[in-house]
């Protein structure tokens, strides 16, 4: 038996990698799915065909796994593309480890293909776009050595280096075609099915925008890279590292363990305000990407007015209605991977004031405790506060000493039934969120009215905008100062409140990060108004420059670029003209011969045929010499054929019908005249006798 | 003189519809094209840029497909080295020889157009300015005449999905001889007579001067049994002397077998005549229409066989003259 080239094997193997990878890079497939295929790809890379000898045994195992599957997906526990997708990884690992034979290779590229399309509708990350052109490639040139190598006899090498040069150019012009059909071709969306987009790898997951804050249940997501955030700011701060806090949402009751609100949801609008505006808001243009993973609205302290939001889905954008919640929670209706929104918010420095939509239900929780809260706290504060009573200044004082004494850290090993207490008086170190809750239960055993806020601190300045990762990602304190309302105190040390990623890294992701929103922007939000925006840029005419005198008339003419597709459209023409032509180059040649047989069978059927390899052109010239009458009747005929089969002249329509009936009448003439001329001849023999 | 040849009108017929090249959808191609209708119709229902970028990259796949596959039969020049000998119904050596000026050529498969023959030839990877023989096992389902009409060129570079399929016109014939089989009857008594003086050694088992020695096969005659040597050497030798006579043997073919019984008669002569000749006897040939004096000698099996190969078909054979004519 002949052995399978290992080359071949291994592209194989990595294209259905690329395959799987397509789908995992979105996140949502069960860590045992990414365990299974991973393993059995390296056991594959390796050559190690572990169910070669039990294939009836790994297909049982399959129907099992399609079982389990099912019962997920019955239950509501899992979606279908997902389970789908899972799937197909593992009928593709099973593949990959069985001997490999024609169907097995078949079955693998199979896979592949379903499993890149599952990715499709489960991420619309940048990475996808690598793994598709990774499984491309990797796929063609396994299938592409696979067809050579069945063609070359048994001993023979295969010829991988001529198959590669060939190969290599046309995957270059497949994915110039891809590219040229996704710009091209007509955006539709009947839109029927819709399924549900993933926030993709290093999702920030909620980032504690879920009902509740379970005390030390984030801090891992501080060293988390990923942006979650992107905003224009008018005016422009100027400043390379924005030193602000992006609120989400406030908690007002604390039960010992976890942050909640007492106050559901309340109102839907198209735009929510929370507060009165004044002249002086700070408008933002913020876009959630997909890595954020939750419905809350962010916007800069204080936020006045947040609302326009537009949701883009898979199946498209549309406008999403906001909806208020309790702890000044805004939050999109609408279900969707990224998002765009206006926010205004008040200045730092100006009077806020209490928000209108504040309940009287929520100003009692501000001062609410735990029933079970450790007396120590209470002695705590009263120590430390000796006795300041004014809100902003005890918030000061207990934050300063909070930052002094305690030390940040994100290690959060083991579980604690009081994880306050465990902070203040035996770790004492933890990470935003227990110093924040501390700040706010401190403040609330002396009488002075607090919450918990969340969102994020800081912004890295990139394009002009401002980027937000996962890792800033924050909780403070919000104090109730009378007459302005609730002011921003933050108990965390300053140099722990933003991202704690590495630099390198970030700097990387941020570049990252840039080439993913020009994805984002040009193909997975490409859509049919900017196929139609394209086509009209480019016959639009050119926009005077700005340092041109306003009487001077615009140019009606179409610009450069416009002549320059015309003419990349008249070429393409012209050359499927030239193909087409070829093509049906056969028709007038096809027309002459059957002209030619024509003539055959006229002159046959009148006793004058052509001797054997005598051409047309050589009976009429032998024909001539002799003298003959049909001579005259054949000479133009002749010169016609010659010009339509090999002059390029084609036979116009009726005109082979015209010619062949100048012919029959000659032939008819000529034997009119041979039947007239024996009767001419008989007449004087017999007057001879 | 003669009319102009003038091929039939089904000949014609079959010409004028058949496509220049003709492209036939693999099991794989199959699949590829229904995963990618699928993925066509997910695109369009969902919107989604992501299946639109697939989709055009598996629709450009396929251009990609048609357009190396015909750049690959491009440029092709065929000819037809032939087989040595065929017998039908069984496997027998073929070749073709394969050149081009420019490019290259992968995966090609050859086989003979609009024939009975079965099996193909392979090749890999033709590279430009050198000739490539390709042999292929064909079989033929009976004895006689084949015409070829031309050498069909396949491939499924570059990635299996379509197998195109170029026809180069080449005009030939292929006699197929009989099939090689048993001789159940034995051909008759030999016409002997006296050879001369001078014996030879291709004619064995006569009286002649000792030829040889050699071990006693199965059911030979014990009374040529040299046993002073067969004592010393310890086995049963035989004692090869030279045969002074010749011994010919006319066979001959009954006229009227038509169908089976023709192909067996055929089959038999065929089988008859050469285990006389691979005897070292002399073998003539009588057929309904024509004879062929004895002789001796591979040449003379293969007069045989052409003769044998031609019963029935001498109007094919008048047919293709004319045609050629």
């Amino acid at each position: 038996m002949r052995h399978p080239l290992r080359l071949r094997l291994l592209l194989r193997d990595l294209a259905a990698g690329s395959a799987f990878g397509a789908m995992a890079v979105s996140g949502q497939l069960p860590l045992w799915a990414l365990g299974v295929f991973f393993t059995a790809l390296v056991l594959a890379l390796f050559n190690v065909r572990l169910v070669a000898r039990h294939s009836r045994l790994s297909a049982l195992g399959l129907l099992v796994a399609a079982v389990l599957l099912g019962l997920q997906l019955t239950s509501g526990a899992m979606n279908a593309v997902v389970a789908a997708c899972s799937f197909a990884g593992l009928i593709a690992a099973q593949r990959m480890l069985s001997t490999p034979d024609a169907a097995a290779e078949g079955q693998t590229h199979l896979t592949g293909l379903l499993m890149v399309a599952g990715g499709a509708a489960l991420s619309g990350d940048m990475t996808y776009a690598l793994c598709l052109i990774a499984f491309g490639v990797l796929a063609s040139l396994a299938l592409a050595l696979g067809v050579v190598e069945a063609a070359v006899p048994d001993g023979e090498p295969v010829p991988v280096r001529a198959v590669m040069r060939p190969l290599s150019a046309g995957l270059a012009f497949a994915v110039t075609g891809a590219v040229a059909f996704f710009v091209l071709f007509p955006r539709l969306n009947w839109a029927m099915v819709g399924p549900r987009s993933a926030p993709g790898l290093g999702a920030v997951s909620s980032a504690g925008y879920s009902n509740t804050v379970r005390l030390g249940g984030a801090g891992t997501i501080k060293g988390n890279p990923r942006v979650v955030l992107r905003a224009l700011l008018t005016p422009d701060p100027g400043t390379d590292a924005l030193d602000a806090y992006w609120v989400g949402r406030t908690y007002d009751t604390f039960d010992g363990l976890e942050w909640s609100n007492v106050v559901g949801a309340q109102q839907t609008e198209r735009q929510i305000t929370l507060r009165p505006a004044s002249d002086t808001l700070l408008h933002q243009r913020i876009e959630l990407l997909p890595a954020y993973g939750a419905r809350t609205l962010i916007a800069l302290e204080t936020p006045s007015r947040l609302g326009n939001a537009m949701a883009h889905t898979p199946t498209g954008t549309r406008t999403s209605p906001v909806q208020l919640q309790g702890g000044g929670e805004v939050r999109f209706t609408v279900t969707a991977p990224s998002y765009t929104y206006e926010a205004y918010s008040l200045p730092p420095d100006a009077r806020a004031g209490l928000s209108s939509a504040l309940l009287e239900a929520e100003k009692d929780q501000l001062l609410a405790l735990p029933t079970r809260l450790d007396p120590r706290l209470a002695q705590l504060a009263a120590r430390v506060l000796q006795g300041e009573k004014e809100p902003l200044a005890a918030a000061r004082r207990l934050a300063s000493f909070l930052q002094r004494d305690y030390a940040y850290t994100l290690d959060q090993e083991g579980t604690s039934a009081d994880p306050l207490s465990d902070f203040l008086f035996v770790r004492k170190a933890g990470h935003c969120e227990h110093f924040a809750t501390a700040l706010t239960l401190m403040l609330r055993t002396q009488g002075i009215g607090a919450r918990l806020a969340t969102g994020f601190f800081g912004g890295t300045r990139v394009d002009g905008g401002y980027l937000v990762r996962a890792g800033d990602a924050h909780a403070w304190t919000h104090v109730l100062v009378p007459g302005r309302g609730f002011v921003t105190v933050d108990a965390t040390p300053p140099s722990h409140r933003s991202s704690q990623g590495p630099v390198l890294l970030e700097k990387l992701l941020a570049i990252y990060e840039a080439v993913e929103a020009r994805w984002r922007n040009s193909v997975v939000d490409y859509s049919f108004r900017d196929q139609f925006e394209l086509a009209s840029a480019l016959v639009r005419p050119p926009r005077p420059p700005p340092g041109a005198r306003e009487s001077a008339a615009p140019s009606r003419l179409p610009p450069p670029r416009a002549w320059a597709t015309a003419a990349v459209i008249a070429f393409l023409v012209w050359r499927v003209g030239r193909l087409a032509s070829r093509w049906t180059g056969r028709a007038p040649v096809l027309e002459a011969t059957r002209f030619l047989d024509r003539v055959d069978a006229a002159l046959q059927k009148a006793h004058v045929p052509r001797f054997e390899h005598e051409t047309l052109e050589d009976l009429t010239t032998r024909l001539a010499r002799e003298g003959h009458p049909l001579a005259l009747a054949l000479t133009p005929l002749t010169r016609r054929y010659l010009e339509a089969r090999f002059g390029g002249r084609a036979l116009r329509e009726g005109e082979a019908e015209h010619l062949l009936a100048t012919l029959r009448r000659a032939l008819d003439a000529e034997a009119e005249r041979r039947a007239a001329k024996p009767a001419s001849q008989t007449s004087p023999t017999a007057r001879a006798s | 003189m003669r009319p102009p040849a003038r091929p039939s009108f089904k000949a014609r017929l079959r010409a004028f519809f058949r496509p220049p090249r003709t492209l036939s959808v693999t099991k794989t191609g199959r699949t590829y094209l229904v995963v990618t209708f699928g993925v066509g119709l997910g695109a369009l229902n969902t919107g989604n840029n992501l299946l639109y970028l697939l989709l055009g990259l598996l629709l450009s796949m396929v251009v990609v497909s048609g357009v190396l596959s015909e750049r690959c039969l491009r440029d092709l020049t065929v000819r037809r080295v032939g087989a040595d000998a065929a017998f039908a119904r069984e496997p027998f050596a073929y070749r073709w020889a394969v050149s081009r000026k420019t490019g290259h050529g992968f995966a090609l498969t050859f086989s003979e157009d609009l024939s009975p023959l079965t099996g193909t030839g392979k090749l890999g990877h033709l590279p430009a300015g050198r000739e490539h023989i390709v042999r292929a096992d064909l079989a033929a389902p009976h004895r006689g005449p084949l015409r070829l009409s031309g050498v069909r060129v396949t491939t499924t570079w570059p990635l299996g999905l379509f197998a195109k399929t170029r026809v180069f016109p080449l005009d030939g014939m292929l006699l197929v001889y009989p099939r090689r089989g048993y001789a159940c009857n034995e051909p008759g008594p030999a016409e002997r007579g006296p050879r001369g003086e001078a014996g030879s050694p291709r004619h064995l088992d006569g009286t002649g001067d000792v030829a040889g020695l050699r071990e006693l096969g199965v059911n030979e005659d014990a009374r040529r049994v040299h046993w002073l040597k067969s004592a010393a050497a310890g086995r049963l030798l035989k004692v090869e002397r030279e045969r002074e006579e010749r011994r010919v043997w006319k066979l001959a073919l009954e006229s009227g077998l038509t169908g089976d019984a023709l192909e067996r008669r055929c089959e038999e002569l065929a089988a008859q005549a050469h285990q006389l000749l691979d005897g070292g006897n002399e073998v003539g040939l009588q057929l309904p229409e024509r004879a062929l004096r004895p002789s001796a000698g591979a040449s003379q099996e293969r007069r045989i066989l052409q003769a044998l190969a031609w019963v029935g078909f001498e109007d094919a054979d008048v047919g293709a003259e004319r045609e050629a004519a």
